[in-house]
């Protein structure tokens, strides 16, 4: 048994000393794999060889499981057999021990017979008897004894069967491990061999590889020398032309060079004997220069001298002055202070002179202001009156005509009745320049009814002036203006919305940025009016007026640079030619470059007349009063409602009238009289009845 | 046995004197000799030779080596005579092809793999079991041994001992020839000892490692007698308290000596908490249940790895025994507890015990008159158990019911790498799914280990 139990050590050792090997060369070949996986990681395909080693690893393993199998087959049948042996055995052993308990019991059982016939045989006295039963006694002892022998050999029967089982065991076992060997040397023959031809196989197709790749190598190999080869040549050839071409650049410019120098060389020796000239002369004045120089040197060293006394002394003059500057820094330190003062005071004086005057100004407005107001009352107060007065007249009149005199009434012309109010300036008639913004900037819809306003306000030149000094000028300004009106009143609505509309996108500059952030949220109309309200502003267009001058600036501005060729001179005289082209007047011919450079001139020739016109305006503010010449002839044409040859007929009509009268309150006295007689013949009558009735019935 | 014993211990044998006849040697008749490297052609050697060659021929009396040039070490290595005294060459010379020289003279071709491929262990190793396989109790003086061991102390990691020799008997005990009353006479009045003492020796070799030991005579023929093949209790006695002497051992074995309960349990008492055994192999002997019981406890009381019971006498309740103590070991890595008779009593309590270990790899059960109810037992641990490895089952009737329950466990099992089913009638349905299965847990075993490998 220890045979079969050690010799599989030394297989299995083997076995495993073949699996390292193995592995060892697994992993041999893997790391071979990994070189050339470095080699060529671009194609990283299952490879032949690798192929090859799989197939065969796992021919190998399934070969050695297989033999490992067929060589502990035997341990395990030999296990088997034992183990059923041994059951047998422990079975046989167990009926033997039963048999013999058996036997025994029966033996004791003879046994105590033999001994109880002994006692029996004490008692017997007869020979004979005792003889029989000795006899009997000695039979059953020998059949005792008999059965013993026989179970004796019985079991010495066994024995030798075991023997000889014992033997066969022995002869198995020893065949078995004959077997074993046998197939365990079977196995490694087997397996070397296989191990051998896998190696060989594996072998050959890494050499397979190894020429295939060596094949492709030593290919490529070639192409990259001959492509070298190649490569040389050319660039020794270019090399070689290279260098004949730098030879013969390097002899040309060696030759030029020559030349070159030699000229140089010529040129720097003339250069050299005229330096040697000039070193000699320039020796020569050096000379006569050391000589004045020493010269100076004394002279510089006496003044020297005389400036250091100087210098002492004009130190000394400047300590002094110093003090003298210093006392009068003082002084003016003072003067600045005591000025200083002085100006506060005095710009105190003025800020309060200023309120003052500006107080003073206020309330001179205010009174104004009362003052016109207490007037218009009044006025109206007294014409109220007047009419009042005038109308009563007139009644009075018309009843007298009619009544008395029977004749038609007719009403004397009363233009004055329907005015109310006091006499005023009638230049608030005016529309503001924005106004007129905003009316040519309404939608279509509305237009005519503009466009008739608008031709109203600039036809209509009603308007006065006070100033005494500007009405002339003014006047003739509005003249020229209602002219130029009246020449732009045709020139369609329809262009000059365009044309503010175009003034309002490229003078968008004059704007201020932050009115347009606040802009951006309106409506485009509204937008546009704000924006062209502050380009006014800036340009400095405040009436309709204004607005219209520009208008008609642009006109003719365009027109002329329209029709430069045709020389239409740009005068208002030449109204007549605009005219009537104003209507075939374009929104091509406006063009927005031209914009500014018109604006320009605009402005240019508007600002004088507002210089001209500035002081207009002051003057009027200071002058503040009203007309008060036509007061008394308006009151005048009231009082003389009814004219002097109707007071006449009033008079003599009076006079006639009075007349009546009297004759009249005589009439009355006479119906009086005759009625009181009446009256007194009435009751005469009635007591007279009374008295007549009253005797009857007494 | 007198012929096993006359043996003669090895002892120094000179080459035979050269022979003065020179045309019998064919080297002194060629003026030029091609295939000897050292050969020269002046007829006077150098007085560096003759140097070396005297400190050759008188190296026992002085050994001259590490003061030599290497060159020369060389030379004087090569031609040392291989039955040089041990004492002298043990400790002084370490060149492996000196020892090779030395065992192959001796002992002939060897595999020097099985010694750690090195040679002077092999002829230590050799040397000191020689010497202690042909020592005879009372006979053999025991300075022979102890004179060794200074000598192989340093050397010597394994002792196989296949023999081990009675003492001579008495010329009235031969004359008496019986087995049984030799038995009876070794108790009353026999010599001191029945083998050696490995009292003597065990304490003294600090290297020791494994210790092989077989009680029986080699090669007896037909002088077998009982009582050559005896171990008896008192040379338990001595050989477990030698065992606990020696604190290095890692691997014990005890073959074929009849080691019953009494004396396992004795070994074992011994054994216990022994700080570096780490292989116990009890194989071929007579362990019972009481026996199993011992051995469960020195299971729990060491650190064992692996444990061999194979072939002998344990029954259900020393299978339990093992299984309890099998319970709460983690050291145990493999149990071989194959041609018992554990019965299925054995093998439940085997396998439910598997189901709290969770260390042992390798279990083998073959030929233990197990049946189906194992079986069942068995594939449940292989569901919950991923730590097998291996399992034999071989010669049980588990019957093919058997086999479809363990099918079924296997199936759900990735580690398990082998499953030996051989005359087990399971049924070869169930044994080709189960191979199926083990074979796809191998290939993915192996290929793991290559992706950690590489």
């Amino acid at each position: 048994m220890s045979q079969v139990r050690n010799l599989p050590e030394n297989p299995e050792e083997r076995i495993a000393a073949r699996r390292l090997r193995i592995v060892a060369r697994s992993k041999a070949n893997k790391r071979e794999d990994g070189v050339d996986a470095v080699d060529n990681v671009t194609k990283e395909e299952p490879r032949k060889s690798q192929e090859q080693v799989e197939l065969s690893e796992k021919r190998m393993i399934n070969l050695h499981r297989d033999g490992t199998e067929l060589v502990t087959n035997i341990q395990v049948a030999a296990d088997a057999r034992e183990s059923q042996r041994r059951a047998e055995m422990y079975e046989a052993g167990r009926l033997r021990v039963e048999k013999l308990e058996n036997e025994a019991k029966s033996s004791l059982e003879k046994f105590e017979e033999i001994t109880r016939k002994w006692t029996e045989a004490k008692m017997k006295e007869i020979p004979q008897d005792l003889r029989d039963c000795l006899n009997s006694q000695q039979q059953l002892c020998a059949q005792i004894i008999e059965d013993k022998n026989k179970l004796i050999h019985e079991l010495q029967q066994e024995v030798k069967l075991s023997d000889d089982r014992y033997v066969k065991n022995l002869k198995k076992q020893a065949e078995d491990i004959d077997l074993i060997i046998e197939r365990m040397e079977d196995q490694a023959k087997f397996l070397m061999s296989s191990l051998r031809d896998e190696l060989v196989q594996i072998e050959n197709s890494f050499e397979q590889e190894r020429k295939i790749l060596l094949t492709g190598n030593r290919k490529k190999w070639e192409q990259h020398t001959e492509e070298r080869r190649h490569k040389e040549m050319e660039n020794v050839m270019q090399r070689m032309r290279r260098m004949e071409e730098y030879e013969e650049s390097l002899q040309q410019l060696r030759t030029t060079d020559a030349e070159e120098y030699n000229m140089i060389k010529f040129k720097l020796d003339t250069d050299v004997q005229v330096l040697q000239q000039k070193l000699q002369q320039t020796k020569a004045t050096f000379q006569l220069n050391q000589e004045k120089l020493d010269y100076n040197l004394q002279v510089m060293k006496k003044r020297d001298e005389e400036n250091t006394i100087i210098k002492s002394l004009q130190k000394k003059k400047i300590t002094r002055l110093q003090d003298v500057v210093s006392s009068l820094k003082i002084k003016c330190a003072n003067e600045e202070k005591l000025s200083r003062e002085e100006n506060q005071k005095l710009t105190e004086d003025y800020t309060r002179n200023m309120q003052q005057y500006k107080d003073m100004q206020q309330k001179m407005r205010h009174f104004a202001a009362i003052d016109a107001k207490k007037f218009e009352e009044v006025w109206l107060m007294n014409e109220e009156e007047v009419k009042a007065l005038v109308t009563k007249t007139l009644d009075t009149d018309r009843l007298i005509h009619e009544q008395l005199l029977g004749l038609a009434w007719q009403r004397p012309p009363m233009a004055f009745m329907e005015r109310c109010g006091p006499l005023k300036n009638q230049r608030q008639a005016q529309n503001t320049a924005r106004q007129t913004a905003a009316e040519l900037l309404q939608p279509v819809g509305t237009s005519p009814c503009c466009l008739g306003n608008y031709k109203e306000a600039s036809a209509g030149p009603g308007y006065t002036c006070e100033s005494g000094v500007g009405q002339e000028s003014r006047s003739s300004k509005a003249d020229k203006t209602g002219n130029g009106g009246k020449n732009s009143g045709t020139v369609s609505i329809k262009t000059v919305k365009k044309l503010l509309e175009l003034l309002c996108d490229e003078a968008g500059f004059l704007i201020e940025s932050k009115l347009l952030k606040l802009l951006s949220p309106l409506e485009k109309d509204e937008q546009c009016l704000m924006k062209m309200d502050s380009i006014f502003t800036a340009l400095g267009i405040e009436s309709q007026e204004d607005v219209q001058k520009l208008v008609n600036f642009f006109m003719e501005y365009w027109q002329l640079q329209g029709d430069l060729a045709q020389d239409v001179s740009a005068g208002g005289g030449g109204g007549g030619s605009p005219q009537e082209e104003a209507g075939e007047w374009t929104s091509d011919l406006m063009n927005p470059n031209d914009v500014l450079v018109a604006l320009k001139s605009f402005t240019a020739c508007h600002c004088r007349h507002r210089d001209v016109v500035a002081p207009q305006g002051a003057n009027m503010l200071a002058l503040g009063g009203r007309d008060d010449s036509e007061d008394a002839a308006y009151w005048k044409s009231m009082a003389d409602v009814i004219p002097e040859a109707k007071v006449k007929v009033w008079d003599a009509l009076e006079t006639a009238l009075n007349k009546y009268h009297t004759v009249l309150m005589d009439r009355c006295k006479l119906i009086k009289d005759t009625q009181s007689l009446k009256q007194q013949n009435a009751e005469l009558r009635m007591l007279l009845h009374q008295h007549a009735n009253s005797r009857v019935s007494a | 046995m007198t012929a096993t014993i006359s043996k003669a211990p090895w002892g120094g044998t000179y080459p035979p004197v050269a022979k003065l006849n020179l045309a019998a040697d064919p080297r002194k008749m060629r003026r030029i000799i091609a295939e000897d490297p050292e050969w020269s052609l002046a007829v006077v050697p150098h007085l560096s030779n003759i140097c070396l060659q005297h400190i050759v021929r008188n190296f026992e009396e002085r050994p001259i080596l590490d003061k030599l040039l290497p060159s020369h070490k060389d030379y004087v290595l090569e031609r040392l005579s291989t039955s040089l005294p041990l004492r002298v060459t043990s400790n002084l010379i370490s060149d492996e092809g000196y020892w090779k020289r030395c065992c192959q003279k001796r002992w002939g071709l060897r595999d020097v793999s099985a010694y750690g491929h090195s040679w002077k262990r092999m002829f230590h190793e050799r040397h000191l079991e020689n010497i202690i396989e042909l020592f005879i109790p009372d006979v053999t003086d025991p300075r022979l041994v102890l004179d060794a061991v200074p000598l192989c102390r340093d050397y010597v990691t394994r002792l196989n001992i296949s023999q081990l020799l009675p003492p001579i008997k008495e010329p009235q005990a031969q004359e008496e020839d019986d087995g049984r009353d030799s038995a009876s006479d070794l108790s009353v009045q026999g010599p001191s000892v029945d083998h050696f003492d490995f009292g003597i020796l065990l304490d003294k070799l600090s290297r020791l490692e494994e210790l092989h030991v077989v009680y029986r005579v080699k090669g007896c023929g037909m002088n077998f007698e009982w009582n050559l093949f005896e171990f008896t209790y008192r040379d338990c006695e001595l050989l477990a308290r030698a065992l606990k002497s020696c604190t290095t051992l890692r691997v014990l074995r005890i073959h074929q000596s009849k080691v019953d309960d009494e004396k396992c349990r004795l070994l074992v008492n011994n054994l216990l908490d022994h700080p570096s055994l780490r292989e116990l192999n009890l194989s071929h002997n007579l362990v019972g249940d009481r026996g199993a019981r011992a051995i469960g406890k020195l299971l729990t009381r060491s650190r064992l790895e692996t444990l061999t019971v194979y072939d002998n006498n344990i029954q259900g309740p020393g299978a339990r025994a093992i299984a309890h103590a099998l319970a709460k070991n983690t050291s145990l890595l493999s149990l071989d507890l194959r041609l018992n008779r554990l019965g299925d009593e054995g093998g439940q309590a085997i396998a439910q015990a598997l189901l709290k270990n969770c260390t042992l790899e390798r279990l083998y059960l073959g030929a233990n008159e197990m049946s189906e109810p194992t079986a069942t037992v068995l594939s449940q641990v292989l569901v919950q158990n991923q730590m097998l490895r291996s399992i034999s089952l071989a010669c049980n009737r588990l019957g093919s019911d058997g086999g479809k329950v363990l099918e079924e466990g296997v199936s759900h099992n990735s580690m398990l790498l082998e499953c030996d089913l051989r005359l087990t009638e399971v049924g070869q349905e169930s044994e080709y799914c189960i191979r199926r299965v083990i074979q796809n847990n191998k290939n993915r075993e192996r290929k793991t280990q290559d992706d950690s490998v590489m």
